[in-house]
């Protein structure tokens, strides 16, 4: 498979699709080839291949939209793919938001392919995955790899629409993950888990040994962990639970559908201050050779860097076509239409960023001050109040300057309020499988709560 | 059906050692309606064949969507070399999978025809009234949307030593959700089910009508209600928590994988684990009423899916086993191997995960509880190797002197599931599988149920201090 036969597919479907009786559609399709081996209970343990064309037509039929996925390549199926879209878009009720986006131009970013990724071969895969479960036990024994992975994926990606556009892209991907748990004798800490994600062959063992090495010390950190102490104070969040726990609930409150369906607090206060002046948040989906990049988004739009918070003031909502045509009032596409080609495009951010602040990690963790340190949060967050009660894991109190493990800790609030006030940010950030790039953060007056 | 099962009899007569083929086609359907819009309706395809060999204690898998013979065969080649790699990467201490008792036949489920010769129309406009329903209920509900489900399955699975399945089955799911607003207050109710079978599986417990005004009901009843109070308490846990703390906080950690890499269940084999009155189990057949969402009559490496007693009045008697984990346990496997599309390789996954009932109503155990809670409705849910568990609850009542009274919001329930177990005073002889709308998460997604009676005993709950 390549570019241009995938486009070349596309155009059929969409071809089909205007046949059977579309005003418009859309075809979005990615061809994928994957090696993997997966690692079970501390040793390789399946090779997978796998390696598949899935495509999503939408179609537009008076107003009316339907949309099918498949993995059916031959012809006679596509033809009758396209027919059963029009079927479906004929009994939807009319949407005057539906339509598709006129072509706009858009810019390949680098660093997205590398043609070593596509000779990896099996033999390959199983060293590597040797090479780090050898590391995981070299650096402590103690942890149990239970599962994880080493992998090369090539994609190709396109889409065409009635409209004009035609896009492609190929990208490649190597990642290496672990997913386990430190025990030592009876006592048997929380699971925990890292990776290693990146566009190139070249230093992506070095990636993954940095990840072994994250890996196993969250793994052992929760080992001999104690009762807690219950009282309201400051919290320290992790990267991991800034990427985790804070940021997933603020940016589902940017996205213009959670605003249009009236599951967001903060839809009328573009301008206003919704968090700390030390917050600013950044979403780019075009950073040179970043997993998470891509030139273009669902849609076929451009992809662009774009504030969303600068110094706790909200800057802007996410929005795809079909968002920004329901909003009216001017709002244009933000080029945020995400998900796979199996389904209709949905709206979110690509890659978020939040800007580092001036105080060291250390310095964070040792204020003084009793605080508990989240290295993971495991609970309930509504995304639309942002209620949060959950449990901390790989969980310290600091105080005076010690740490100790803790457990059982429950933290309870509102994730839009925490956001006013942090108070400390560091300035020592984490790029979490190229999809995040956070530091950690020190929040204030929060309901702490031991076993 | 039975053209896959043949063909893939046919590749398999020809192949050496242990070889799985398994052909997997899936339809699904999904329609969303939100605040007045049919904002989605989609359908889903996708077919293929899983290919695994089993060579020199290696594993290898390949998968193809081509449904030749020659794609197929070139998947086995493709799958045996990749078991080779592993078997050169790493010594293995199982060589070969003991012979077991393994399915053969045709095990169709109830409901295909009757969801299916339902039409778009009506999936549709009962989407979209139920939506309407819930938004018209009050002027406080701010939002409303309603999402109806569906997903088609067949299966054909031949195994080289002897397995020559198949299998279709249907899974409708609905779920409503309102928002409430008051002064800036947000508050949600939600209302879920989920079903293997037909829709008279699905409605069976509630209407379409009556799920959609519940969660209307919920959620203004939740705009006014005081939070929870933090802390140690006695709780009775409705069906739908007790399904999740049994899925989530018990049935992960006897999972055979997960007990190999050291799971607080590894080496407890035969110790007291519970309370007496716990019996726990969980099956590939919907036990006590049929319909439960993880039904499944064989698992995807052909072993007929049957229950598995993991506790037994408070003792741990079994774990959760593929082929290969039960070889290396030697015992027999229990139906457990389940992959979620035809590219993925089979796990060790649940089905119907549940608490087997007592002999007290409801009514009785909260006549007998001086303080404590009503727990219903699990939000969500987290557990980990230590059985240490975390779930929202949306509807948490508070009980006093045998009576229930106030509803609280934003209340979290956690602890140590084995230790939560232990404190156990109290189950009801009423039944429900309450989790049919669930899927559960280990790398690939898996369609699940759990269920079981009201239960009292001893949990941490958390909520503002």
């Amino acid at each position: 498979m390549n570019e241009r036969s995938l486009l070349d597919m596309c155009h059929l479907l969409v071809e089909h699709a205007r046949k059977a009786g579309a005003d418009e559609a859309e075809a979005a399709a990615a061809w994928q080839r994957a090696l993997e081996t997966h690692v079970e209970n501390g040793v390789p343990h399946t090779v997978h291949s796998r390696e598949e064309t899935m495509f999503g037509l939408r179609v537009i039929v008076g107003g009316r939209q339907g949309f099918v996925t498949a993995n059916d390549m031959e012809p006679e199926l596509l033809i009758e793919r396209a027919a059963e879209a029009v079927a479906q878009a004929r009994v939807t009720p009319a949407d005057p938001a539906v339509g598709l986006p006129d072509p706009q131009p858009v810019t390949p970013v680098p660093g997205l392919y590398d043609a070593d990724v596509a000779e990896v071969g099996a033999e390959e895969t199983a060293r590597l995955a040797g090479q780090m479960l050898a590391r995981i036990r070299d650096l402590d024994s103690r942890v149990r790899v239970d599962s994880g992975s080493v992998s090369a994926t090539i994609t190709i990606s396109a889409l065409t629409s009635s409209r004009g556009t035609a896009v492609s892209e190929a990208s490649s991907l190597m990642d290496a993950s672990a997913f386990g748990m430190a025990v030592d004798g009876d006592d048997v800490a929380s699971f925990d888990y890292d990776s290693a994600v990146t566009r190139r062959v070249r230093g992506f063992e070095d990636e993954m040994n940095e990840a072994c090495g994250r890996f196993v010390s969250k793994c052992t950190a929760g080992l001999g962990a104690g009762r807690g102490e219950s009282f309201r104070g400051p919290i320290v969040l992790s990267p991991e639970a800034v990427a985790e726990f804070l940021l997933p609930v603020l940016v589902s409150a940017l996205t213009a559908d959670a605003v249009r369906k009236g599951r967001s607090p903060l839809g009328n206060r573009v301008g206003e201050s919704v968090a700390s002046k030390l917050l600013s948040i950044w979403d780019d989906g075009r950073v040179p050779g970043g997993p998470s990049s891509s030139a273009f988004d669902r849609e076929g739009m451009p992809t662009s860097r774009r504030a969303l918070v600068s110094a706790g003031t909200l800057q802007g909502l996410l929005f795809n076509h079909y968002e920004a045509r329901a909003a009216g009032g001017g709002a244009r596409t933000t080029g945020n239409a995400i998900g796979s080609v199996t389904a209709l495009p949905s709206v979110g951010p690509h890659r978020l960023e939040v800007d580092p602040g001036t105080i060291a990690m250390d310095a964070l963790i040792a204020s003084g001050e009793r605080a508990v340190w989240v290295g993971r949060y495991s609970g309930s967050t509504n995304s639309v109040t942002g209620d949060f009660s959950g449990v901390v894991k790989n969980g310290f109190l600091l105080e005076a300057g010690a740490r100790r493990p803790v457990r059982e800790v429950l933290i309870a609030g509102n994730v839009f309020e925490l956001l006013g006030r942090i108070s400390a940010i560091s300035r020592e950030r984490r790029d979490i499988n190229g999809g995040v790039l956070v530091p950690a953060m020190r929040a204030e007056d929060v309901s702490i709560t031991a076993g | 059906m039975t053209q896959a099962l043949e063909l893939l009899r046919d590749i398999a007569a020809g192949q050496d050692g242990f070889v799985e083929l398994r052909y997997h086609a899936k339809t699904s359907r999904s329609i969303g309606v939100d605040k007045g819009k049919v904002e989605r309706s989609q359908i889903r395809h996708r077919k293929g064949v899983g290919v695994r060999v089993f060579e020199g204690g290696g594993w290898g898998f390949a998968s193809t969507g081509s449904l030749d013979a020659a794609s197929i065969r070139r998947a086995v080649d493709t799958a045996r070399a990749g078991a080779r790699s592993t078997a050169r990467a790493a010594s293995h201490s199982l060589m070969s999978l003991p012979e077991c008792v393994l399915a053969r036949g045709i095990f169709d489920q109830e409901g295909l025809e009757e969801v299916g010769v339902r039409s778009l129309e009506e999936k549709i406009g009962m989407a979209a009234s139920l939506e309407a329903q819930v938004r018209g209920a009050s002027t406080a509900i701010r939002s409303a949307s309603c999402t109806y489900n569906e997903i088609f399955e067949e299966k054909a699975i031949v195994t080289t030593d002897g397995a020559a399945a198949a299998f279709r089955l249907v899974r409708p799911e609905l779920r409503v959700q309102a928002v409430a607003e008051k002064d800036g207050q947000l508050s949600t109710g939600n209302e879920a089910v989920g079903a293997t079978g037909g829709w008279d599986c699905l409605f069976r417990g509630a209407s379409g009508e009556a799920l959609a005004a519940r969660a209307a009901r919920l959620a203004q009843d939740l705009l006014t209600a005081g939070h929870a109070e933090g802390g140690r308490s006695v709780v009775i846990l409705a069906p739908s928590i007790v399904g999740l703390l049994v899925h989530e906080a018990i049935g992960h950690t006897v999972e055979a994988d997960f007990v190999q890499a050291g799971s607080v269940a590894s080496g407890k084999i035969g110790q007291r684990v519970a309370s007496e009155l716990v019996t726990l189990c969980d099956s590939g057949v919907s036990e006590h009423y049929v319909g439960a969402g993880g039904t499944i009559p064989v698992d995807d490496e052909g072993v007929l899916a049957g229950r598995t007693t993991i506790i037994q009045n408070g003792r741990l008697v079994s774990y959760l086993h593929n082929r290969e984990s039960a070889a290396k346990y030697g015992v027999t496997p229990t139906g457990n191997a389940r992959a979620w599309e035809y590219s993925d390789q089979p796990l060790i996954r649940m089905r119907n995960t549940y608490l087997e009932p007592g002999q007290q109503s409801l009514d009785e155990i909260i006549a007998e509880t001086a303080d404590g809670y009503l727990l219903e409705g699990p939000r969500n849910g987290q557990a980990d190797a230590t059985g240490e568990f975390m779930f929202g609850v949306q509807e948490a009542r508070r009980i006093r002197n045998g009576k229930l009274g106030e509803l609280v919001r934003g209340m979290t329930l956690s602890g140590i599931a084995f230790d939560v177990l232990q404190t156990v005073d109290a189950v009801s002889r009423d039944f429900r599988w309450d989790l049919g709308a669930g899927y559960c998460g280990k790398g690939q997604p898996a369609k699940v149920d759990a269920g079981g009676p009201y239960v009292r005993c001893r949990a941490l709950l958390g909520g503002e201090q």
